[in-house]
């Protein structure tokens, strides 16, 4: 306890406290960068016979083009859209981990339902999580749980040298 | 409702999609969070609602007040909004054990009486909610934060649903200017929430319900039943166990709070690693270290007044600090315990100087051990039992409570103390950029491996009853 702040060399703060700027880049900064332009197009030692005839390197292809026009690519996003963006990817990495656990983690929903006081919901809940189960079962998809739980479960069991073996499972 | 729980997650979605669907309308998204927050906190008991209400009625109408005012009338009403904070949480926690020592008191002197003893359900939360509404006050006083624009901000400062029941403590500085506009979601945030909810429910529902219903409840229920081997791996046990479940709330907090747009500040910062007892505090629990220094130690007069002054003042402090935790002897104890190393510490510097006197390795193994020392009187029901436990450390006999399995989960709790020190940070800043598919999918995994080992339901977090 002391009179001063904490220093500032450890930063309380996880997340900046007021709108952080997005740490990416808006779109046009991360395009590469184009032909450095030349102050001037005056070449001392070229004659007008030695100007290129090629066509202009730059020049878009004309399929290109045409899928350009008919195919516009967005504006750069600006602050909202990227808000936006950041938003959509949050909420699919959410869907997506609740997707995984609904498939793979299945008994988690019927044990809660099965400690729940019984009513209406609870019942409910606890058929369709039974049926869930037990059509995911056929697919061998609750394997690695039951994997990982009876490692956990031998480990939990696992005694030293002269201790006494673990009391059998209720 | 816990956060570790199924019901939780399904309540959490919710707010999510709800919160982000307003996210053009700050004020019923606000409104919308605060009826959220009430209804999370009413899973405890639907009546103390009213009194989370009537708490922040008090602090707005009193930092409105405040803000009005000019001269002695502002002292007097912030005296007043302090004082009727405390009187809120001393009713609630301390009423009954000042009761009782009251008329222990009174027997004593012969003047026996009986005196009005009450059953006094203690709200969820109450300390850290009450803490928030004086530094509210106190803030607005010393012109550190405008009063709040509406009472909507107050009430949903006080009652948001991530920091509600077991902190961090949020001052309104932190948190009222990110309620003035609609708040965004950045990538960083996101996966840096995520992986502290994660990282949470691991440690919180493995290792420290692990440790807590195979060791440390055992041996600190009855200590005599046990060798000085089992009793020092309980006390190292429930080390890791008060680190992993209080830390873990607070990763929560952070995670739930950061994916609905907000920042909490940071609360632990591997507290084992310290070498002194001021570096100690520093990383545990930094919330209310901080609360006390500025809102207990500072204006008792800190270090201005000489060391004997600043002495006295760090040693009341922290007395104090023991006593928010709550009305026991043994917390008064606790407090003691790390007032009087921080007074040693003190009186160490002040003769030696800056000088490091005891290597860095000595400095933590010392303050480690003094921090057990304390967690033993922190955990133990009476000074009985704490005595028991210390008695048991010379007691010898064959090690019946330790497994393999505790002794790894202790090693390992420690172990992570001596993790680069912003490690989940950094494996947020390279998860970041990955597609969503392939977070979402690492995410799932990692959930799935602390379900499958976690045991069958979840004990409340310990600072629940603080």
């Amino acid at each position: 306890m002391t009179d001063e702040r904490d220093p500032p060399e450890i930063p309380l703060e996880p997340f900046p406290v007021h709108r952080p700027e997005s740490p990416f880049p808006p779109l046009f900064e991360s395009l590469p960068p184009g032909p450095a332009a030349s102050d001037s197009d005056w070449n001392r030692n070229a004659a007008a016979h030695d100007l290129s005839v090629a066509p202009n390197p730059g020049r878009e292809n004309r399929l290109v083009a045409l899928g350009r026009f008919a195919f516009p690519p967005d504006p750069p996003l600006d602050d909202e859209g990227l808000a936006a963006r950041d938003r959509r990817w949050t909420t699919r990495t959410i869907i997506i981990s609740a997707a995984f656990l609904l498939v793979f983690n299945a008994v988690s929903p019927l044990n809660w339902s099965r400690q729940q006081a019984p009513s209406w919901l609870q019942g409910t809940i606890q058929q369709f999580s039974e049926v869930w189960v037990g059509q995911l079962a056929v697919f061998g998809v609750d394997m690695p749980r039951q994997g990982v739980r009876e490692a956990w479960t031998a480990a939990r069991d696992a005694r030293f040298a002269g201790q006494e073996p673990a009391p059998p499972a209720p | 409702m816990l956060f570790p729980t199924l019901a939780f997650g399904v309540f959490f979605l919710f707010v999510y999609f709800t919160t982000w669907s307003l996210d053009h309308e700050n004020g019923r998204r606000k409104l919308f969070l605060l009826l959220a927050s009430w209804f999370f906190f009413a899973q405890w008991d639907w009546r103390f609602v009213a009194l989370l209400i009537l708490s922040a009625v008090l602090n707005w109408g009193v930092g409105a007040l405040i803000a009005q005012q000019q001269g002695p009338k502002k002292a007097w009403l912030v005296g007043l909004g302090v004082a009727a904070n405390l009187l809120i949480l001393g009713f609630f926690k301390y009423y009954g054990f000042f009761i009782e020592q009251a008329g222990d008191l009174l027997m004593r002197f012969g003047w026996e009486r009986d005196l009005p003893l009450l059953q006094i359900v203690l709200p969820v939360g109450i300390s850290f909610f009450t803490f928030q509404g004086i530094s509210y006050v106190v803030d607005v006083h010393r012109g550190k934060t405008p009063p709040a624009k509406s009472l909507l901000d107050v009430m949903l400062l006080m009652s948001f649903f991530p920091h509600l029941v077991a902190g961090p403590i949020v001052r309104a500085s932190d948190l009222l200017p990110q309620f003035d506009q609609a708040p965004r979601l950045t990538r960083v945030m996101a996966t840096h929430g995520l992986l502290l909810i994660v990282w949470g429910l691991f440690k919180k529902t493995v290792i420290a319900s692990e440790l807590s219903v195979n060791l440390v409840d055992p041996v600190f229920f009855d200590p005599s039943a046990y060798s000085a081997f089992d009793i020092a791996a309980a006390t190292y046990g429930y080390a890791v166990q008060i680190y992993c479940d209080f830390s873990a709330y607070s990763d929560m907090a952070i995670g739930i709070a950061a994916l609905l747009g907000y920042s909490f500040p940071r609360n632990f910062d591997q507290p084992y690693r310290a070498a002194s007892m001021q570096s100690f505090w520093r990383r545990w629990h930094i919330s209310l270290s901080s609360w006390l220094r500025d809102y207990l130690y500072v204006p008792l007069g800190g270090g201005r007044k000489g060391l004997v002054s600043s002495c006295i003042n760090v040693f009341i402090t922290m007395v104090l600090g023991g006593l928010w935790h709550g009305a026991a002897w043994t917390f008064l104890a606790w407090g003691a315990l790390h007032g009087g190393v921080q007074v040693i510490e003190r009186l160490g510097r002040a003769a030696f100087g800056d000088r490091r006197v005891v290597p860095t390795v000595i400095g933590v193994l010392v303050t480690f051990h003094i921090v057990c020392l304390g967690w033993i009187l922190f955990r133990a029901e009476n000074f009985e039992l704490a005595m028991a436990m210390l008695q048991g450390l010379g007691r010898a006999g064959p090690v019946t409570a330790l497994t393999p399995l505790l002794l790894t989960l202790i090693v390992g709790g420690l172990a992570m103390h001596w993790l680069p020190p912003r490690a989940i940070e950094g494996v947020a800043e390279r998860l970041k950029a990955a597609p969503s598919v392939t977070l979402g999918l690492l995410i799932g995994a990692a959930i799935l491996l602390v379900e499958a080992v976690r045991p069958e339901g979840v004990a409340p977090f310990i600072y629940f009853q603080f």
